[in-house]
């Protein structure tokens, strides 16, 4: 079984370059996972991968911050490994990309030591992550689709299956997949996380509810204080509920919905002072803390159409970013957002600027509906190249194909063998 | 609880003018505004209200983006409408997310597409017979000349009974506004949800074009109920969306036809039913097949209230990807299906639904057993909708429950009845014992032949339009 990573590498464009680089990942985006700079489709452990250029902007203290690029993926296995691996295989499209990046080794071509230095000194680390399904990986998913597409061509050519016993229904699916070489694979229950690594878990798990309990004095003598100040802070902080701009948007829209899947990128600037910067990064902790432990298996908080999602602080803090892959619409996602998982993204964003006035951090705020839509549309930016690894099918689908995998093994008594018939 | 202002909305939001058999929908473009201008005026005391009702005939009107940027509607009170208003139905991403493309693309409309002549009014003319209406168009057409208004299109409507035209009793369930009273619980939706300057489901305003009073000059406008300072040009009018949407009936029966034949070759009319009455998850008679599964009953025709949670979770009785299950999934959808949390997010996605037939009517036999003749007349529905916010209810019901193949759990299946063309042809689930069974390669039965976002404006605002370039 192999853990998910989510790499976020980030580097500044060198001046007069922004151009030729957006032209340059608009021409990839026509072919994701084939394109002649970085064909994604040749890394098999890549589940999503994105890259940005984010225009220059100044901060609210009037300093200005350089357009930069921002390069995201969500992977299997360790950073190490995909690095190297995106040297070995792209090398020369790693050169075309990040030679209009500020600090990159010169020359024609670039020694595969001197790429991989940079881009790990150019990796930032995510303040909170989430993935789907921890230990599932995109191979797994692609060929579990496969699996279930296969299992429903050979029903659909059954004439007589209403009269078949379920029993015999299975029966008959499990020789069919021993026999198909390509899918003899499936007989085999999927890796399991393993005992070190469910172990490894509990430790952090444990030695994080040890941490906060012995924090807790503090934690309860400070609140009421923390609290305070932050509803003062709460009843200033200017809210206006800006429309976004219709050409913002249509450069938005014209990147969406194309595929089952849809990409959400979103940077704003951080609250000014320290207790904001404090919260947000405490509420990040926790998140990512929550994220890891109680909400890696298939649904956070009952939304199941996230892939993958992570928060980024950028600029010493300046900016925070957020990069999702979720399915359907984002009409539909938002609508998520508000009514599900409003207290979560209210304790987060709300220390960014211009959020929708909150309450005690997790009330109001995107309850506002089209002020919180506003918001969202205003601070998204367009993700110029997006690649999926499994773009037709959803986070649900992933789900269901893993159990219908799951169930061609091992024993099943009636009650479940009718649950698993009704998952094809 | 917020009563509304009948006086002050057009007779259509609170009724479909159904005894007014007959009805034609004009398209008309602004030539001459100033004119348009006092022809409106003389309109105001004619359109039918919510208050007065209809008699024997009833008018409503409506204006599109350009429609009213003709009549002169300022920059600022025009950009406050909703951007899918102010851009239209006509835009690549909005084509994309609707299922207009390809052969539904509009470039190949009949009326509301790039190439054709834009539409600036849509006047509804209903009657109780042909010849009254017959009368009453024509009046209205020797109106037109001194309005500065010329006629684009009329689009005919045809009286097939209350039946649409794969021959399923339409229009069964529909959203009750709360202000106006009168439906279940399950059925009543905040009255912000259909007329703009009222609450919505989220207990707020809706945005819609508010400003100064000194901009109202004749104070005609209502106020701004979130503002008292502000008049309020969308209060009492909602958004009309208008979709003229062709059948193919013939294609439609011959398809199912074709999928239920006895094994000696002949047709199974009862099969070919029961099969089409899956994809709509009603009977013919507007039975829902979760109260009816085996076979239709008339006395369950306008059975309305019930859930799918409790009933029918797994979609024995009415499959998950059934048109009237994705358009109105009602207690199934997360969060906590069959709770009030799911009932709650469903009403943030409802339509008032106010279309009528067009084109001559067509029985299963015929459609299966008639030859094609080479002048067939076009047969369909104007699709007609009012809702508050287009983006959240009809492109939201569109997108992500009409045309998403992974609706709801699904991988491959759009909305049998209405969904786009897809190459290889679309699939339909029917879950069942021992396993599902899929009927695969389903054409496209329903195709995009015009449409256009339209905004029904209260009375009041009626009348502030009319004296805009006076």
């Amino acid at each position: 079984m192999a853990d998910q990573v989510a790499i976020t590498i980030t580097a500044d464009i060198r001046s007069g370059d922004v151009v030729d680089l957006k032209t340059l990942l608009a021409e990839m985006n026509g072919d994701p996972a084939q394109n002649r700079v970085l064909p994604f489709g040749k890394l098999l452990r890549v589940h999503f991968a994105r890259l940005i250029v984010l225009d220059a902007v100044t901060d609210l203290r009037g300093q200005l911050i350089p357009a930069s690029l921002v390069f995201l993926s969500d992977v299997d296995g360790s950073a190490s490994a995909y690095l190297g691996e995106l040297v070995e295989a792209l090398g020369s499209g790693i050169d075309r990309i990040f030679r209009h990046c500020v600090g990159y080794p010169g020359g024609e071509s670039v020694k595969a030591a001197d790429q991989l230095a940079y881009l790990r000194a150019k990796t930032v680390q995510a303040s909170a992550v989430y993935v789907n399904t921890l230990g599932r990986t995109a191979i797994q998913v692609r060929r579990e689709a496969r699996l279930r597409e296969e299992i429903e061509n050979f029903l659909d050519r059954w004439h007589g299956l209403e009269a078949a016993r379920p029993g015999a229904v299975r029966a008959a699916l499990r020789a069919f997949v021993r026999h198909d070489s390509s899918l003899a694979w499936a007989e085999q229950p999927a890796k399991s996380p393993g005992v070190l690594f469910q172990l490894r878990e509990w430790l952090h798990f444990g030695a994080v509810i040890l941490l906060l309990l012995l924090f807790s004095p503090l934690f309860i003598i400070g609140l009421p204080f923390w609290l305070i100040v932050l509803r003062l802070h709460e009843l200033s902080d200017p809210a206006p509920d800006i429309r976004p701009d219709r050409k913002h948007v249509r450069e938005l829209t014209n990147l969406e919905d194309f595929v089952a899947q849809n990409q959400f990128t979103a940077v704003g600037l951080t609250k000014p002072g320290r207790l904001r910067q404090l919260t947000a990064l405490a509420i990040l902790w926790l998140l990512n803390t929550g994220l890891r432990h109680l909400y890696s298996r298939g649904s956070l908080a009952g939304v199941k159409t996230i892939h993958f999602a992570r928060w980024v602080f950028l600029n010493d803090k300046r900016r925070l970013l957020f990069a999702s892959n979720y399915d359907g619409s984002l009409e539909s996602y938002m609508d998520d957002f508000i009514d599900r998982l409003a207290w979560g993204l209210n304790a987060v964003f709300s220390n960014g600027v211009g959020y929708p006035k909150t309450r005690w951090l997790v009330f109001d705020g995107a309850k506002n509906e089209q002020a919180f839509k506003h918001f969202l549309r205003v601070h998204q930016v367009p993700t110029q190249f997006w690649y999926s690894a499994y773009n037709h099918v959803s986070a649900v689908n992933t789900a269901n194909n893993a159990a219908i995998r799951a169930g061609l093994s091992g024993r099943m008594d009636d009650a479940s063998l009718e649950r698993w018939l009704l998952r094809l | 609880m917020e009563t509304v202002e009948r006086e002050d909305i057009q007779g259509i939001v609170a009724t479909g003018y159904g005894k007014l058999v007959a009805a034609y929908y004009l398209l008309l473009a602004i030539d001459d505004p100033r004119l348009t201008g006092s022809w409106l005026a003389s309109q105001t005391t004619v359109i039918t209200t919510a208050r007065t009702g209809p008699g024997t005939d009833a008018l409503n009107v409506a204006f599109t983006h350009a429609g009213l940027r003709r009549l002169g509607l300022s920059p600022d009170a025009l950009a406050g409408f909703s951007d899918e208003f102010v851009e239209g139905m006509c835009t690549p991403h909005r084509s994309r997310i609707l299922g207009d493309e390809d052969d539904n693309s509009p470039e190949h409309w009949r009326w509301g597409g790039p190439t054709t002549t834009p539409v600036d009014v849509l006047v509804m003319l209903f009657a109780s017979d042909n010849g009254l209406l017959e009368d009453r168009y024509r009046a209205m057409v020797s109106t037109l000349p001194s309005g500065g208004l010329r006629e684009i299109d009329r689009l005919d409507t045809s009286n097939i009974g209350m039946r649409e035209h794969f021959g399923f009793a339409d229009g069964i369930s529909q959203p009750v506004l709360q202000g106006l009273g009168g439906g279940g619980p399950m059925d009543t939706v905040a009255t912000g949800e259909f007329l703009l300057g009222y609450r919505n489901e989220y207990g707020l305003y809706t945005a819609r074009p508010t400003f100064s009073r000194e901009l109202d000059r004749r104070h005609v406008l209502p106020s701004d109920p979130s503002d008292s300072k502000q008049v309020d040009l969308g209060r009492n009018g909602s958004y009309l969306v208008f979709r003229q949407l062709r059948q193919d009936v013939r294609g439609f029966w011959r398809f199912l036809d074709g999928a239920t034949k006895r094994p000696d070759g002949a047709s199974d009319p009862g099969t070919r039913t029961h099969l089409a009455a899956k994809m709509v998850g009603r009977w013919p008679s507007g039975a829902p097949l979760v109260k009816a599964p085996d076979r239709d009953d008339p006395q369950l025709a306008s059975a309305n209230e019930f859930g799918y949670f409790n009933a029918d979770r797994l979609g024995f009785a009415c499959p998950i990807g059934a048109h009237i299950r994705r358009s109105n999934p009602r207690d199934s959808l997360d969060p906590n299906p069959g709770s009030a949390s799911s009932l709650e997010v469903n009403r943030r996605h409802r339509l008032l639904r106010r279309g009528r037939e067009y084109g001559p009517g067509l029985t299963p036999e015929e459609a299966v057993s008639s030859p094609v003749a080479p002048d067939d007349p076009e047969r369909g529905l104007h699709f007609i909708c009012l809702n508050g916010n287009v983006s959240r209810q009809f492109e939201f019901i569109q997108h992500t429950w009409a045309n998403d193949p992974r609706f709801n759990g699904l991988y491959d299946d759009h909305d049998p009845i209405t969904g786009p063309h897809t190459p290889s042809g679309a699939t339909f689930t029917m879950q069942a014992h021992p396993a599902r069974k899929r009927i695969r390669g389903l054409p496209q039965f329903v195709s995009a032949r015009g449409g256009a976002y339209f905004f029904l404006p209260g009375i009041r605002a009626v009348r502030y339009l009319s004296g805009l370039t006076t």
